[in-house]
Parts: structure tokens; sequence; C-alpha cells
């Protein structure tokens, strides 16, 4: 018989379980199991009740009294995959009355599956392998990391931080760094960056994973190797400022990295550092972009960090731009769906809740349709070009970028 | 971790959790009960009796499920020893300059419910209602209880007095009001209206139905002893105004059943004690502790 192993879930998530009051508040705004498609398992109560019922069944005065109960194995990898349909994005974290603190249960759920061996699902064992054998999730040689940087060479400094000191590092990340698609967002920065006259390097093809993934997906000792080395690579660097352009950059390497050892940078997020450049004068937005634009709150940096006023300041501080607000804006943002592995393993899912994203976008009337993350920047773009809608996706990079570099 | 260790953990909490059920029946068994007006006396036992053992099966049944947190990552030792220092600690973060802190917290976020209010103020208010006039019966039952059998107030125990009337008579009859009210609330929601995020399962409605009995049960009890002018409870007593409103629907020789009753209310309230830990309304204590525990812990989630 298999004896479920909780000492991986943490004792104030073991408190969480029982402190659920049922009320099914999340279960309405829950995009992958309530808006998408109305799975009681997947919710968070559905996922909470059913884990509660398992291990107390288990370990409860019954099982003291009595034996624990076998738990069939077909539920339990029920229950693991289930769980991994959840984007970790949140919602349930904002709506939750009894204040429980859903994104923490969600990741310490998944690390607890994968001590368990329940997890992690086949399709992200390919991405886990990735990243342990190229330091990124998309199987590409270390040595393209910084090939994005090529096209701006001749129009941008950018120092290597591994050999030469500087005040701001760069930290690229992965998806910027390497998906075609995506790499303007790397070369944007940059440029906006170069344009303000910071002072900033890269490091380059010495970055590695921040090892978001492998913490979202419950493989924590992997994460924290990887968390590790980045560390290692800071201290040389030796940066005041580490800016990165990734909400889930952001995310791991400013909440999850001082679990892990100390990073001596102050770690920002891209739209913070240039409302902080456009505030001290050292960045003018002096030409017009012309249009009406909405904003996606990216999860990893609303939800999860609460920046949700810094992109609407860029915003607002470009000339002749527009700015309309989402029904679901801010803390009631509807995720995008990419997170949490889910765009990996449940591709249609994520496609579902994408597409639900760019029609309240579009009931906007807004011209571009705009996000600070580059996995949320990646599924909006797929989920407009699959449904034909006439929105722009734009990074707020880009719409930065235009609005200073003539 | 050594066995002597682990014997000498596991020793040391059961002693603290029988020396509690032990200290707190005795104080149940040793109360005089001179104002409880049940007539045959072996009624008043075998609710002694229950309500001993309901507490001891609550208390268990709490510590069980807090030995379960205790398995969880974040701290070291066996299980036992690792509540045993959480104890300790409680106690001395409740004797600390850090209480005020923790009792607006509880204030705000357990008990005014702020973030539910926020979402919904139809939900809110019946939970508040639930969860007020619960909390305020409890501790109305402990103000009445130590005034009466400790005290002796005069005041208390007279049909004329002050606190007889507006406390024992009015006071319960309000809070009993506000609870009923809450679940009859909860109870439509639940069984006629059925929101979508309403899902009922047999936990549910369990709780939901043994709470409404409950509180049903102590109306119809208090009606009986008015119509059938059971000592303590006047004829015309409009301060009891619920139980009053029962005895107008109640024939004089009612009183006759009263003891009868009056166990069956005392067996299902100290029942659904008993029923707390292993139900959905544990979360009347966890949800607190985790509000609280979550706030003490330092803040690195926001910019």
């Amino acid at each position: 018989m298999r004896k479920l192993d909780i000492s991986k879930l943490d004792v104030l998530a073991l408190m969480r379980y029982d402190a659920c009051t049922r009320c099914g508040e999340c279960t309405a705004t829950c995009p992958t199991g309530g808006e998408a498609q109305d799975v009681e398992l997947v919710t968070p109560r559905g996922k909470i009740l059913r884990l509660k019922e398992f291990y107390k069944s288990q370990y409860g005065m019954r099982a003291k009294l009595m034996g624990p109960k076998e738990i069939p194995e077909e539920q339990l990898k029920e229950l693991a995959s289930r769980a991994y349909e959840c984007t970790i994005c949140g919602q349930c974290k904002t709506v939750c009355p009894a204040h429980l603190d859903t994104i923490e249960m969600w990741e310490n759920m998944r690390e607890f599956l994968v001590a368990n061996g329940l997890a992690p699902l086949p399709a992200h064992e390919q991405i886990v392998k990735s990243i342990e054998n190229y330091d990124n999730p998309w199987m590409q040689p270390r040595t393209q990391r910084s090939r994005w940087s090529k096209r701006i060479e001749k129009e941008v400094k950018i120092k290597d931080a591994t050999k030469e000191k500087g005040e701001v590092l760069f930290f690229v990340g992965c998806t910027a760094a390497y998906d075609p698609n995506i790499r303007d967002m790397a070369i944007d920065t940059a440029r906006v960056l170069a344009r303000a006259g910071v002072d900033f390097g890269t490091l380059g093809n010495e970055e590695g994973c921040c090892g978001s993934t492998l913490l979202r997906t419950g493989l924590l000792e992997s994460a924290r190797s990887l968390a590790r080395k980045n560390m290692e690579r800071f201290e040389k660097a030796s940066p005041s400022v580490i800016v990165t352009s990734c909400a889930g950059c952001y995310k791991t390497i400013r909440q999850d990295y001082p679990k892990i050892g100390k990073v001596d940078a102050r770690v920002v997020h891209i739209t913070q550092f240039v409302n902080e450049l456009l505030e001290s004068g050292k960045l003018k937005l002096d030409e017009r972009v012309e249009g009406v634009v909405t904003f996606h709150d990216p999860c990893h940096l609303g939800r999860h960090n609460k920046l949700y006023d810094e992109p609407r300041k860029i915003i607002a501080a470009i000339p002749g731009l527009k700015m309309v607000e989402m029904e679901r804006t801010r803390e009631e943002a509807r995720c995008c769906g990419a997170g949490g592995g889910v765009k990996t393993a449940f591709p249609e899912l994520a496609q579902k809740i994408s597409t639900l994203r760019v029609e309240d976008a579009e009931r906007t009337d807004a011209d571009f349709l705009a996000t600070s993350c580059p996995f949320c920047y990646q599924s909006l773009k797929a989920a407009i070009e699959t449904k034909g809608s006439k929105l722009k996706m734009m990074d707020i990079m880009e719409l930065v970028r235009l609005s200073c570099v003539p | 971790m050594s066995d002597g260790r682990y014997l000498n953990d596991r020793a040391r909490l059961y002693l603290l959790f029988f020396g509690a059920v032990v200290v707190i029946s005795a104080v149940i068994l040793l109360l005089p009960y001179e104002t409880v007006y049940v007539r045959d006396e072996a009624y008043l036992d075998m609710f002694l009796v229950t309500i001993v053992v309901c507490v001891a099966v609550f208390f268990l049944g709490t510590l069980y499920n807090v030995l379960i947190w205790m398995h969880g990552k974040g701290l070291e030792g066996t299980p036992e020893g690792r509540l045993l220092r959480l104890l300790v600690k409680a106690a001395r973060f409740v004797l600390s300059r850090r209480f005020r802190r923790i009792a607006s917290v509880f204030a705000k976020d357990a008990l005014y419910l702020s973030k539910l209010k926020d979402r919904s103020v139809t939900r809110w208010a019946m939970h508040l209602l639930i969860l007020g006039g619960f909390a305020s019966m409890f501790v109305l039952d402990l103000v009445v209880t130590f005034s009466l059998d400790f005290l002796k107030y005069q005041p208390m125990i007279d049909d004329t007095g002050w606190a007889k009337l507006w406390l024992r008579d009015f006071g319960f009859d309000l809070v009993g009001f506000l609870l009923l009210l809450g679940l009859l609330i909860a109870t439509g929601r639940r069984f006629v209206v059925k929101p979508k995020m309403v899902r009922t399962e047999l936990p549910d409605a369990a709780s939901i139905l043994f709470l409404l009995a409950v509180v049903l049960g102590g109306f119809i009890l208090e009606g009986m002893g008015i119509a059938g002018e059971i000592p303590g409870h006047q004829h015309d007593n409009a301060y009891s105004f619920l139980g009053y409103a029962f005895s107008l629907v109640m024939p004089s020789d009612i009183g006759q059943h009263y003891d009868q009753a009056w166990l069956l209310h005392g067996v299902m309230s100290a029942l659904l004690i008993a029923y707390i830990p292993f139900s959905k309304l544990f979360h009347m204590i966890a949800t607190p502790v985790a509000i609280e525990a979550d706030k003490m812990l330092p803040e690195v989630g926001t910019a």
C-alpha cells in the first residue's frame, strides 16, 4: 500500500487545507477549473478537498484507530493530473474569504506530488530535461542565448557583465532570448535602456534559466541548483540593480531566490525601472504613438507581486496613446492561460483561456493589447492570430521604444 | 530523532491534553446547576456524561487534526514535539507586545470577514450572522454561567432581575435569532437558490442541518418552558421574544415533556461540539489560526 508522504506539504499548507470553508468563491473565477471547462477537481476547492480526503484517510484519527486506508492509484494520478491543469494565476487567492495563500499552496502541492512520485507529468519531463541539459526550456544550445543582441550590436552598447562591471544587469530570460517571435522584447528593452543612458550589461550566454518553470512544476531541488548558479553569476557581476523584462523571472528572482540564498542587488521589473527613468527625467517619451491600448496584467507581476500601477503609468506617459481597461483588470484580471506548465501539458486548455482573454480585450475596442511578460505575449498573440482578431499584440517596451527611439 | 525524545514528547503532549480534558470535565461536573430547570436529575446526569464525553472527543479530534499539520515541513522534531514548542511560542506571542497586532488581524479578517464583505454583502451578512451569533452565544453562556454558579449574582437569578431579563432572556434570544437568521439564509441559498458556486455534499448538508436543529431546538425548548410555566420561564415573558412566540402556539400541558426535550437539546448540542473537528465546521478553528500564522510571517510577496 502506498502511504502518502505529507512531510513535503508545508505546515501552513496543511493548516490552510483545514481552513478552506468550501464556500466555492474560488470556483466561479478559476480560469481553468471554473471558466474554461467547469471541472470541480481542477478548481481550488476541488483540489483541496480531494487531497485532504486522501491524507486524512491515512493520518487522521480514524487512521490512527483503524489503520491507514489505501487510496486507489488511479485516483491519485487523477488528482496529480488535475493539479497541473492550474495556471497558478492566483485569482483564487484574490477571492478567498479565508485569506488562503493559494499560490503557495499549489506550488507546494506540486512539490508534494513530485516527492510522492506522482509528478512531473510526462509532458513536463522534456522541459525539465531541456533545462537540466541546456539551461533553457526551449531545447536550444547555450551558445544561442545572446543571439538576439546581434541585431543591435552596432546601435546599442551592451556590456558583457561576466567580464565588465555595469550598474545594471539586464536579466533577459529564456523566452525573450530564444523565441524568434519574442526576441523584439529583449531588443526593445535594450534600446530603451540605452536611450536613457543606462550603464547596463547582460550575462550573455552565461545566463541560466531562472528556474521558474521548475519551481512551478514542483521540482524544487533542480530549481534550487539553477538558482544557486545564477546567484553566483550575480555575485560575480555585482550589479546594483537587476532588471528583468519577464514577469516570471522577476517573481522567481525577487521572491524565490531569497529563500535559497542572498541577492545583494535590487531586483526590479522593467516597468518599475522605466518608471524610475521617467520620473528622474532620464528617459523622455516624445514621439506620439497613436491608438487605443488595453493592458493585460500578467499574473506574476500583478497578483503575485502587486505591480499594477507601473505599466499603467508608462502607458499614460506615452503621448497619443489612450488607455482603456478591460472589465476584468488588475487583481481581477483573467489569466492568459499559459502559466504553471498548462501550455506545455494542456495546450488546448491554455488556448481556450487565452481566447477568453483576447475576447475581454476585444470588448474594449482597443487597437493594441499590451502586456509586460513574454509568456503572456506569446499565448495572447497566438490566440489573436488563431481567432483572426484585429487586435495587435504589443509588449509595453515596444510602445516605449516607439515613443523614445526615433 | 531518538526514541527516548520521541516518547518524551508524546508523553508530555498527551499529559497536557488529558490534563486539559480532566480540568474541563471537572468544571463541568462540579458546577451546581441550581438554575437548570430540569426536574428529573437523571436527565441532568445523562447530559453531563454526554457533554464530558463529547468535549473529550472534541479535544481529541482537534488534537489529531493539529498533529496532522505538524507532519508538514517547516518545523523540526516529532509532530508532538513541534506542537508542544508551538504552543509555548503561541503563549509567549499572546503575552507579547505583538498581541495587539494579532488581535487586530483576528478582528478584521477572522471575525469581521473584511474580504468577504468586499465580494458579496449577502454572503458576508450570512456568514457574519452565523459566526457572530455562535461566538456571542458562547461568550454569553460563559458570562451567565459564571455569574450564576460562581458569583451567585442575584439579578441573574431572580425572575425579575435586570440581568435575568436582559441577558438570559433577551440576550440569548437575540444572539440565537441572529444565528437562526444566518442559518436560514444559508439553508435557502444551499437548498433553494443553489448558486453554481455552492456544492452540497453530505458534510455540507449535515453541518448546516445540525446547527439549524440545535438552534431551532433551543427556541422550541424555551417555548415549551414558557407555555408549560416551568420555573424560570414566566408565562408572559416577552423578553424571550422568540421563545415566547413559539410558546403561543404550544399547549399548556407541553411542560410535561420539558425534561425529555431539554435532554434532547442538550445531547444534540454536545454532539455538535464533538462533531466540529470531524466536519467542515473545523474551519472555525483552522481559519483564524491559518490567518494569524500567515500574517505573522514576514511578507516577501509584495513589491
